[in-house]
């Protein structure tokens, strides 16, 4: 099972990818750890990039579903998001 | 005469040449206050049902209001009412630039320009020696708006019209610096006038009630903008094109013509993307504007100019499916210099993409492809060809063409780049704003869907409230006149800094959302001052200004507009959305689009109106609508 994850344009610039696919993730919690560890020894500056970040699946903040818990399918797209833009 | 106004209105006749000042009426002033709710009343007055928007009976009303001329963040707008051309319901635009600086230092409230010019004119107001003088203008017709004002005195405020206007192109607009009074084809109006150009010049001065109370109060309010998230860092930082990184996960960035609401590569057209490429510099923006917004990127050929917006890379760009953002530049820069509203452009080139893609229409330009377009937009300012066709607006083009399904507009203004099948409230804010689809009649989106607070922006909770509060308070602020990010100030610093995923985070969006009946008692108290626009009119005007008088008078203002409306025969059958977004899901979960239906009848209710929309005649007394 595959997971599409859209990363930040921060995030992007850190790990030198937009999108990364993950494996075998079935809730948020499980995108978060497998996209942490493709920063490696950066995980330390994903845990920081993450902390004022929104996470979405196929388009819907998790705090509308279940979170953390929030499960995945296979081809869903999980994008990160800064929650505050303007207008 | 209160303070805050310069007390004059200018009555100019293009036809007989003829200029008049007037005193401003007070009483107008004080239930309408200035800017758009001032030039609606004029409107309204002075014109019957049924005009020719392009003809001599449309005036053009430029108005200022009370916090114009003063050193107010973000208070160097004025806003211009009139009959819209491309709706054929009242048309209004605002504008920062330093126009609004030039008509209060002429000592000019309000400028009526009434009836056409023979020949191309242009106006020079002297407000110290109150002279008009009529001058030839042929030499500047066909000039782009940079030009135009090059050629005019930078040093001087002008608001003018390029080839755009002068073609009577539907969706026009009048440019004064670098900033645009975009939407409702106001710059249509002018260039059926033949008038090319405004320039005010004048030595005057704003007169307030507590000068030193509203120094100290500005640098106060300067202070917490500059260190705001989002007015001081990223708008200060990413430009309104920063949006793009919010509303593509959030899917409601318009790609292919509305039919998506994400694209995978939409952040190559972002904020930070333009810090990373071509970005030259920052815009000081608008007179007194910490914010600074603008940008200025590199454009081969002509150099350095000002950048895309959000709405501009969002509709030129995705919406387009072409997410080149040096290309985006370009275009935006043809259009200011042709002066056109990008948010009408980017949505008629897409509806014409997608005719070509149906086989209904021979445009010549697909999605993803550039191929073309720059001699299009062209050929659109100066009706050529097919242009001629693409300037009279997506609303006309679906009636010669088809494709009324996928016509992106609402009472004939193309829809902003806030797809409301994302953003309910947004939604109900599009249908039932006045001027048709736009979005900073309120701005919803900004507390369901691109702003601090993570509210359900697709339950039904605060959706029909949401839209009347901020639809009343923007026409007070587009009336004072402000820009309406001065209203992001609105939530604290604090809350944007905490994990949207946290539970203090949740807890108070929660509140929030479950605040309906405490936030309609809120907004009536009429005890103190809260927020910076009630404070600056109290001090500069001496009459106290509470969050209540200005919900009255927004509600005034907006339901003078509505039967303004009602007047030239629109119909709750306008309160609407395209079948697009009404009826084709873009989220997994939907089944079908915007449940509007569903929101409309409680909104009418709040709002005083009748089942067909129509206000009452209490509601109408309440708010001392006279009609």
């Amino acid at each position: 099972m595959s997971v599409t994850v859209e990363l930040t344009y921060d995030m992007s610039k850190a790990l030198g990818a937009r999108r990364v696919d993950v494996d075998g993730a079935r809730t948020v919690r499980d995108v978060l750890r497998l996209t942490r560890e493709r920063f490696g020894e950066r995980a330390a500056e994903f845990e920081k990039l993450t902390r004022v970040t929104a996470v979405a699946v196929n388009g819907v903040l998790i705090n509308h579903r279940r979170g953390l818990r929030t499960e995945v399918a296979d081809g869903d797209t999980v994008m990160f998001l800064k929650a505050a833009a303007g207008g | 005469m209160i303070r805050g106004y310069a007390g004059r209105v200018l009555d100019v006749d293009l036809e007989a040449r003829t200029f008049q000042f007037k005193p401003l009426d007070e009483d107008t002033a004080r239930l309408y206050l200035g800017g758009k709710g001032y030039g609606a009343r004029l409107l309204y007055d002075m014109t019957p049902a049924g005009i020719d928007p392009l003809g001599p009976s449309n005036p053009l009303i430029f108005a200022t209001g009370p916090l114009n001329g003063s050193v107010a963040p973000q208070s160097n707008r004025f806003a211009v009412v009139c009959k819209s051309p491309l709706t054929g319901a009242i048309g209004n635009a605002a504008c920062g630039g330093s126009f609004a600086l030039g008509m209060k230092r002429a000592g000019i409230d309000v400028l009526v320009v009434r009836n056409q010019s023979a020949a191309p004119v242009r106006l020079e107001i002297d407000g110290d020696r109150s002279e008009v003088s009529f001058l030839d203008a042929s030499d500047l017709w066909g000039k782009g708006t940079y030009a135009t004002q090059v050629l005019l005195g930078r040093k001087k405020h002008h608001a003018v019209i390029g080839p755009a206007g002068e073609h009577m192109v539907l969706y026009a607009g009048i440019v004064s610096s670098e900033r645009i009074a975009g939407r409702t084809g106001v710059g249509a109006v002018m260039g059926s006038k033949r008038l090319k150009a405004i320039t005010a010049t004048g030595s005057r001065t704003l007169e307030m009630d507590d000068e030193q109370a509203f120094k100290e109060y500005t640098r106060w309010v300067g202070a917490m903008f500059r260190r705001h998230p989002v007015l001081g860092e990223r708008l200060k930082r990413y430009g309104t094109a920063g949006i793009v990184s919010t509303t593509n996960p959030r899917n409601i960035l318009p790609t292919r013509n509305f039919k998506h609401g994400h694209h995978p590569d939409a952040l190559n057209l972002s904020g930070e993307y333009m810090e990373d490429h071509g970005l030259t510099g920052v815009k000081s923006s608008c007179i007194h504007c910490p914010v600074t917004c603008g940008r200025d990127v590199e454009v081969d050929g002509v150099g350095r100019v000002k950048g895309p917006e959000y709405e501009t890379v969002a509709l030129l760009g995705t919406n387009l499916e072409i997410v080149n953002l040096k290309q985006v530049a370009e275009w935006n820069y043809l259009a200011d210099d042709l002066g056109m509203d990008t948010i009408s452009l980017g949505t008629v080139l897409g509806f014409a993409m997608e005719l070509q893609e149906r086989g209904l229409l021979q445009a010549g330009i697909r999605f993803g492809d550039a191929t073309g377009i720059s001699e299009l937009i062209k050929d659109i300012a100066h009706r050529r060809g097919l242009g001629a066709d693409l300037a009279e607006g997506v609303k006309r083009m679906s009636e010669k063409y088809g494709g009324h399904e996928f016509a992106m507009h609402v009472k004939g203004l193309e829809l902003s780049a806030y797809d409301p099948r994302g953003s309910y409230a947004q939604g109900v804010e599009y249908a039932t704003t006045n001027r048709g689809g736009c979005h900073v009649q309120g701005a919803s989106m900004y507390l369901e869907s691109v702003g601090p607070l993570t509210i359900n922006p697709q339950n039904l909770k605060l959706k029909a409230d949401l839209p009347m509060v901020l639809q009343n308070l923007a026409c007070a602020i587009n009336s004072m006149v402000l820009c309406i990010f001065t209203t992001y100030g609105m939530i604290p610093g604090v809350i944007h800094n905490t994990s949207p995923n946290s539970r203090a985070h949740r807890l108070l969006t929660a509140l929030f959302e479950n605040s309906g009946p405490l936030l309609r008692v809120a907004i009536r108290q009429k005890v103190t001052p809260i927020f910076w626009w009630e404070k600056w009119l109290t001090y500069i005007t001496g009459e106290t200004t509470t969050a209540g008088h200005l919900q009255e008078i927004g509600a005034r203002i907006f339901n003078l507009e509505r039967m303004y409306n009602l007047r030239e025969g629109l119909t709750a059958d306008n309160d609407t959305l395209p079948p697009r977004i009404l009826y084709e899901p873009t989220f997994a979960h939907m089944t079908s689009g915007h449940p509007l239906h569903q929101l409309l009848p409680r909104y009418y209710k709040l709002r005083g109106w009748d089942t067909r929309g129509v206000p009452t005649a209490r509601t109408l007394e309440r708010l001392r609508v006279r009609i």
